[in-house]
This record gives structure tokens, C-alpha cells and sequence, in this order.
């Protein structure tokens, strides 16, 4: 099958950067040192994954792997039917990898969002700016050390006051 | 010629400017959904064929904050939509009325995270509040009839006073 | 001699806010876009107006608690997000569930994707000016929350599934009412084609309007209808099958021309198969439990059970005290599934406690939008509702 052939001519091609390919409830993963990502990601397109059906990332604080940050992506065959995942590990200390925009265009609001909600940077990404949260937003949500209720940003806005109606009591 | 007196009983009708002002107000409320998630469906749904709310005169839907007197807040507001809802609220003319639509408007709702608003009363002033994740069409009814019963106890030597400051 | 000379008349190009607050942006979107007279050269979409936190707060509630959360992500059809989410996380505990689950499931999310479709036509059309398809077909979108309010007890926000099986069975009666409102579902369809399919007015408004080519559905990684208007012959629930979809009989839909018009005919044309799902559905239903075996400690006891039973109490705080209950292994899941919109799937990362580590959706509205920009450039300023009404953007999923 094309998943298993493509998995071992990976292997083949890249021995330095692959870390580990493993197999959870059927689903393979291919686990990848981050500074290959661009060319092993190519590889897989050619060979007949072209649909890049989900991009994100996972902080690894609690849960532990090769390194603090993973970016995952889950790609597609609709010939063969058939998905592999690829996660790519990044240090703590330069979260940095390439972006794969010029792969996938739908690479580009992905990436920003995993840039918004990580603080992971893409390299050579046509505008790596945040997405979701206002462009004043100070810190990246979803790392683990990050409060769910959030620092003071959900309270922080100026009150408003009734204009010139009085104050009613609440009916 | 002079009417009679038979004609004048059936013809005219007394009342104060204050009730007359307030019955016009109260049966054309001009309400701008400001829908953001689920209740604005449910929102959708009052105005259909239904619960349809033209029957009390509200149906009249203005997305121009210029236009209308009643704001519904429908739905959560994250911190990057609060300013654009404060900003709409001072758009609107004077007198205006708020309803604060379903559990997350009101509260934040389910939402106890960074970036939702945990109740926008706490930055805009609000009238009426609605239960509910979605409040269902019954509900949005119940309150229009709530902003109803308000605008009709508005005092006209309120706007008078205020203009003299 | 002087002559007279006309100099073309100049037109500065402008910028145009549109958004965030607009009757066509269907709650909370804002684009930027760059208009030369009344063509557009350029938009910038911004997102992130409803940005609520949905994966902050996964990693936070348990199993089941999220699933309250996933209705209120696609508010319009919120059955097929419980149902992907319960996938998910059956799958990463390797739970198997009934038959007779899986067919109600099938059965729900079906008139889920009727409802959607209904009401994604019907906003189209009056962004267009066609006000009377949106009434004909909220008409039947109400039958159709009166079902889910028999089945689940509410109207939108449903909660039905259960991490291993739902919250209750149906009711009883509950397939002569699907009947009728399909029925009367396939009666509206009609009505809504001969209202808008030869419409003058319509067809200007919508053929050749936002062409999507096949390159692009692999380059933007669109999916769902969609895709399907472009000629992609890519259907989930026929080429992954989940939750027993290839027990049914029903054909996929695809179009040709990738343009507004084609999608919003796809899109009639799927509400037809579903109705014929629902019916096999409906005809095949298989008797049976809907919940896993209670002993293998995902499930909760019934309410019969709770009330009047010590050991059914004490099993019941059992299975929800924080620090019991459910424990899947570590591991990670991807589930894809067919949503109205396209490929939802959720993907959950477990670190064997009870509360998932990770919990992304893949939102089918966010990377089916990030084509607009494309799709708007040279058309008018009033093709954008057009355009944006026929992505079908759900802001709730599409900024989380």
C-alpha cells in the first residue's frame, strides 16, 4: 500500500532526521526532527499525499516527548484513502520551523493560528502575524503555563455609562 | 362649525404627552441583533414564521446602529469584539434599551476562558437579561415585552432636565 | 485652434471596512477589502471576533463535559459535532459501540445536515434579496428542532452523545414524526428549486461568482460541499465510512463549475440523499442498548437505576467523581467526519488522566475561508455576500 511504501522510502531518504514512526488506533505517525520539515513534507505530496488535512501543534510541558513543542500535521491521500500523521519537534528555546505555505496555501491562516496560540515562528511565511487574539495580545494561549481564565485581558475595557435615561431599576 | 358635543366624545381623546410619546416608542422598537454565535440563530428564529415578532411591532430589523433604539446583545463577545460592541452601543441614538441575550452574554456561560467577556454588563449598561443557552424564541418574546413595560414608565422631564445641564 | 480633450475619468481605489458588524457577515466577520470603483482588487479577511477558547477549555473539562461544549461550535448543525467528538474519543479508548448508536447517530446527523443545508440556502438567498426561501425553509427547520427537542430536550443545543453510547434512546413514535417532517422537508426542497433555479435575478447573482478549481481544492485544503461543486469526487461518509454509513444506500453529489450557484445545487441535491438516508435509517434501525456495557466503567447507570438503587448511586458518583472515572491510555486520536460544511474532525492527545491534553477541531469553516480572498478578486462589491454565503462560515467554529 502507498502508506507503507511511502513510510520506508522516507525512512530511506532521510535516515538523520526521522525519530521514530509509530502506531496508535491504527493511525501512523511519523515522528521527525523539526529542520527537514519543508523536504520531507514535499516528499510526502509527490508521492501521492496532496491534501493537507489539518496543520497544528501540541505543548509538550506535562506529557513529555522529544522536545517541548510538536507541529502536527495530518495529510491525506484521496487516491489511495489513506492518512499519515507528521509531527515535528521544536526546542523550547528557538521554536522556529520552515513554513510549508509554499506547499499548501491553506498552510498560511493554519500556521498563523498555531503562531497565535503557541508562539511557534514560521520561517519564510508571507505574514506571520497573530489571528485570532488582537494584534495587542501579550502571550500565546495555549502553552501550558498559560492561565485558562487568561492574565487581565477579559476585564480590562472602559465602562460605559447610561446617557442621559436614568439608572432604572431592574424590572 | 363647532363640533358637538357627541362628535368631541367620539373624535378626541385626552392623554398626556408622556403616555402618547411612550405608546409610539413602545409598539415600533427598532432592535439591532448584534449576533455573534448560537443565540443569533435562535435570534433568526424569532423573526420567522413561528414566533414572529412583528406582532409586537419589533420587526423591523436595523443593522445600522443609527437606526434603532434596542440593542440585543445575542451571543459571546470576546475581547477583541467588546470595543466594537462599546463602540456600537455609543452610536446609538438616545433613548435606547439593552437586552443581554442567553447565559453568555450575561455571564461569560460555559466560557470561563481568556477571551470571553464574563457578562458585558459589566461594561455597557443593561436592561433586560434572558436565561438560557440559547434562551428559546418564547424567551427573546418575554423580554421584548419586559423593554416594553420599561419604555412605558420613561419619564419625558428626564430628557428635559438632562438637556438644560 | 483649441482642442477639446476628455481625460479618462480617475478613480482612486479605496478602502473598504466591511464588517464586523453587517447583516451578510453572519455574526462576527471583518474583511478588508480593496475596491477599484466597485470591482474588487484585494480583501484581507480578519478573524478571531469569536474566538472563545474551545481548546483551552477541552483541556480542562473531561470526556463527556466537552461534549457540551462541541454544540456550541457549529451552532447549526451541533449534532454532527457531538457525534464526530464522541468518535474521537471512542476511538482513543477503543470503545465499540452498538448498532443500534450508530444508526441513531446516522439518523441524527442527517437531519442535522438538512436543517444546515436549509438554512444555509435560506441566509444566501435573503443576503441576495430572496427573502421568501429563507421563511419556506425555517418553516421546516423548526420541525426539525421539534425532533431533536423530542429526542434530546432541547432545540440547539443538543448534547446527545455520550463518550460510548447517547444520552437516552428516542422516544417513542419518534420515526412516524421523522416521516412526516421529511415529508414535508422534500415538499419545501421543491418549492425553494422552482423559486430560485431559473430565477433571472438569482442565476446573474451566482453563476460564475467565486470559481473554485480542482488545484485549489488541494492547494487550500477545501472540503465538504464545497469541494463537491468542484468537481472533487470526495465524500467521507462513502470513502471513510464512520458510524456505519456503509450500511446506506445514497449517492454522492458533485457539480462541475465551482461557482456560487453549484454549490447552492449541491447542496439542494445532498439534502435529498439525506432524506433517503434517513428513511433506510428509519427502516433498518436495529434494537438493542445505545450505551456500552456500564461495567467497563465509561458509562453512566440509568436515572432509574440512581434514584432507587444504593449500588447504582454509588456507581454513579463513581464514574463522575474527579478523581475516578474514565481513563483512556496515552495516546492520540484523529477522527475525520462529513459535517455539512466539510471534513470536521477532532483530534485528541490523552496523557491518561481525565481530562483530554489536547483537544484541536479541525474547523472545516476557517480553511474553507481562507480561500476568499482569491475567490472575491474582480468580482463586485456585491458578489461578497454571495461569495461569503456560499462558504457557509459558522464563526463559532471558525475562530474556536
Amino acid at each position: 500500500m502507498l502508506l507503507e511504501k511511502t513510510i520506508s522510502d522516507v525512512k530511506e531518504s532521510f535516515p538523520e532526521a526521522i525519530l521514530d514512526v509509530t502506531e496508535f488506533a491504527g493511525e501512523r505517525s511519523v515522528h521527525i526532527k523539526c529542520d527537514r520539515i519543508l523536504d520531507i513534507l514535499s516528499f510526502f505530496k509527490e508521492a501521492g499525499f496532496e491534501f493537507l488535512a489539518d496543520l497544528t501543534a501540541v505543548d509538550n510541558l506535562t506529557l513529555g516527548g522529544f522536545e517541548r513543542f510538536v507541529v502536527v500535521y495530518h495529510l491525506l491521500s484521496h487516491e489511495s484513502v489513506e492518512r499519515v500523521t507528521v509531527k515535528a519537534y521544536l526546542p523550547e528555546e528557538k521554536p522556529t520551523l520552515r513554513s510549508v505555505e509554499s506547499l499548501w496555501k491553506t498552510a498560511d491562516w493554519q500556521e498563523r493560528e498555531v503562531y497565535d496560540l503557541y508562539g511557534i515562528t514560521f520561517e519564510s511565511h508571507p505574514n506571520m502575524t497573530r489571528i485570532l487574539n488582537p494584534d495587542t495580545f501579550d502571550g500565546h494561549p495555549l502553552r501550558k503555563d498559560y492561565p485558562r481564565r487568561g492574565r487581565i485581558e477579559r476585564s480590562d475595557f472602559p465602562q460605559v455609562k447610561r446617557g442621559i435615561r436614568k439608572e432604572n431599576e431592574t424590572p | 362649525m363647532p363640533m358637538s358635543q357627541d362628535e368631541i366624545k367620539s373624535n378626541v381623546l385626552t392623554t398626556t404627552i408622556e403616555s402618547a410619546v411612550n405608546w409610539g416608542r413602545k409598539n415600533s422598537l427598532w432592535p439591532m441583533p448584534f449576533g455573534t454565535a448560537c443565540c443569533g440563530i435562535e435570534f433568526m428564529a424569532v423573526l420567522a414564521a413561528r414566533t414572529d415578532i412583528s406582532r409586537f411591532g419589533a420587526e423591523a430589523i436595523r443593522f445600522s446602529p443609527r437606526q434603532s433604539d434596542l440593542l440585543i446583545v445575542a451571543g459571546r463577545i470576546s475581547i477583541k469584539m467588546m470595543p466594537v460592541l462599546i463602540r456600537i452601543y455609543e452610536q446609538m441614538p438616545e433613548p435606547k434599551w439593552v437586552i443581554s441575550m442567553g447565559a453568555c452574554a450575561s455571564s461569560g456561560g460555559v466560557f470561563d476562558t481568556y477571551s470571553v467577556i464574563q457578562g458585558v454588563d459589566q461594561f455597557i449598561p443593561v436592561d433586560v437579561y434572558i436565561p438560557g443557552c440559547p434562551p428559546r424564541p418564547e424567551g427573546i418574546v418575554e423580554s421584548l415585552l419586559k423593554i416594553q413595560d420599561l419604555v412605558d414608565k420613561e419619564k419625558l422631564s428626564d430628557y428635559a432636565l438632562s438637556d438644560t445641564k | 485652434m483649441s482642442r477639446v480633450t476628455f481625460e479618462p475619468l480617475e478613480t482612486d481605489s479605496m478602502v473598504l471596512n466591511f464588517g464586523p458588524q453587517h447583516p451578510a457577515t453572519h455574526g462576527t466577520l471583518r474583511i478588508i477589502l480593496e475596491l477599484e470603483g466597485e470591482t474588487i482588487t484585494g480583501s484581507t479577511p480578519e478573524i478571531g471576533y469569536l474566538h472563545s477558547g474551545f481548546e483551552k477549555l477541552g483541556e480542562d473539562l473531561d470526556y463527556n463535559q466537552y461534549i457540551t461544549i462541541t454544540d456550541r461550535m457549529n451552532y447549526l448543525s451541533p449534532l454532527c459535532n457531538n457525534v464526530a467528538y464522541a468518535l474521537t474519543a471512542e476511538k482513543l479508548i477503543g470503545l465499540e459501540v452498538s448498532k443500534r448508536t450508530e444508526h441513531i447517530r446516522v439518523l441524527m446527523c442527517e437531519l442535522s445536515r438538512i436543517a444546515d443545508h436549509l438554512l444555509n440556502v435560506g441566509m444566501l438567498a435573503v443576503d441576495l434579496g430572496a427573502m421568501t426561501a429563507f421563511l419556506y425553509g425555517f418553516r421546516v427547520r423548526e420541525d426539525i428542532y421539534d425532533l431533536f427537542e423530542a429526542a434530546t430536550g432541547t432545540r440547539l443545543t443538543t448534547s446527545y452523545t455520550l463518550v460510548g453510547g447517547l444520552i437516552r434512546d428516542l422516544p417513542e413514535g419518534f420515526d412516524k414524526e421523522v416521516l412526516r417532517v421529511l415529508e414535508e422537508v422534500d415538499e419545501v426542497t421543491d418549492d425553494i428549486e422552482t423559486l430560485l433555479n431559473k430565477n433571472k435575478i438569482w442565476l446573474d447573482r451566482t453563476k460564475e461568482i467565486g470559481v473554485i478549481s480542482k488545484e485549489d481544492v488541494y492547494s487550500y485544503g477545501i472540503s465538504g460541499p464545497m469541494a463537491r461543486a468542484a468537481g472533487i469526487e470526495w465524500d467521507l461518509r462513502l470513502k471513510e465510512p464512520y458510524s456505519s454509513y456503509e450500511d446506506f444506500d445514497f449517492d454522492l453529489v458533485i457539480a462541475l463549475n465551482g461557482d456560487v450557484f453549484d454549490r447552492y445545487l449541491v447542496r439542494m441535491e445532498e439534502i435529498r440523499q439525506s432524506i433517503k438516508i434517513c428513511r433506510q435509517a428509519l427502516e433498518k434501525m436495529p434494537a438493542g442498548e445505545v450505551n456500552v456495557d456500564p461495567d467497563l466503567g465509561f458509562s453512566l447507570p440509568s436515572k432509574d437505576e440512581v434514584y432507587n438503587s444504593i449500588e447504582g448511586l454509588i456507581y454513579h458518583f463513581e464514574v463522575t467523581m474527579p478523581n475516578r472515572g474514565m481513563t483512556p491510555p496515552v495516546g492520540e486520536a484523529y477522527v475525520p467526519t462529513e459535517s455539512p460544511n466539510g471534513e470536521l474532525g477532532f483530534y485528541i492527545v490523552s496523557d491518561g488522566t481525565r481530562t483530554p491534553y489536547r483537544v484541536r477541531t479541525r474547523p472545516p469553516s476557517l480553511i474553507n475561508y481562507s480561500i476568499f480572498s482569491k475567490l472575491a478578486k474582480g468580482h463586485m462589491l456585491s458578489d461578497v455576500p454571495a461569495i461569503l454565503g456560499s462558504i457557509n462560515i459558522i464563526a463559532g467554529e471558525l475562530d474556536r
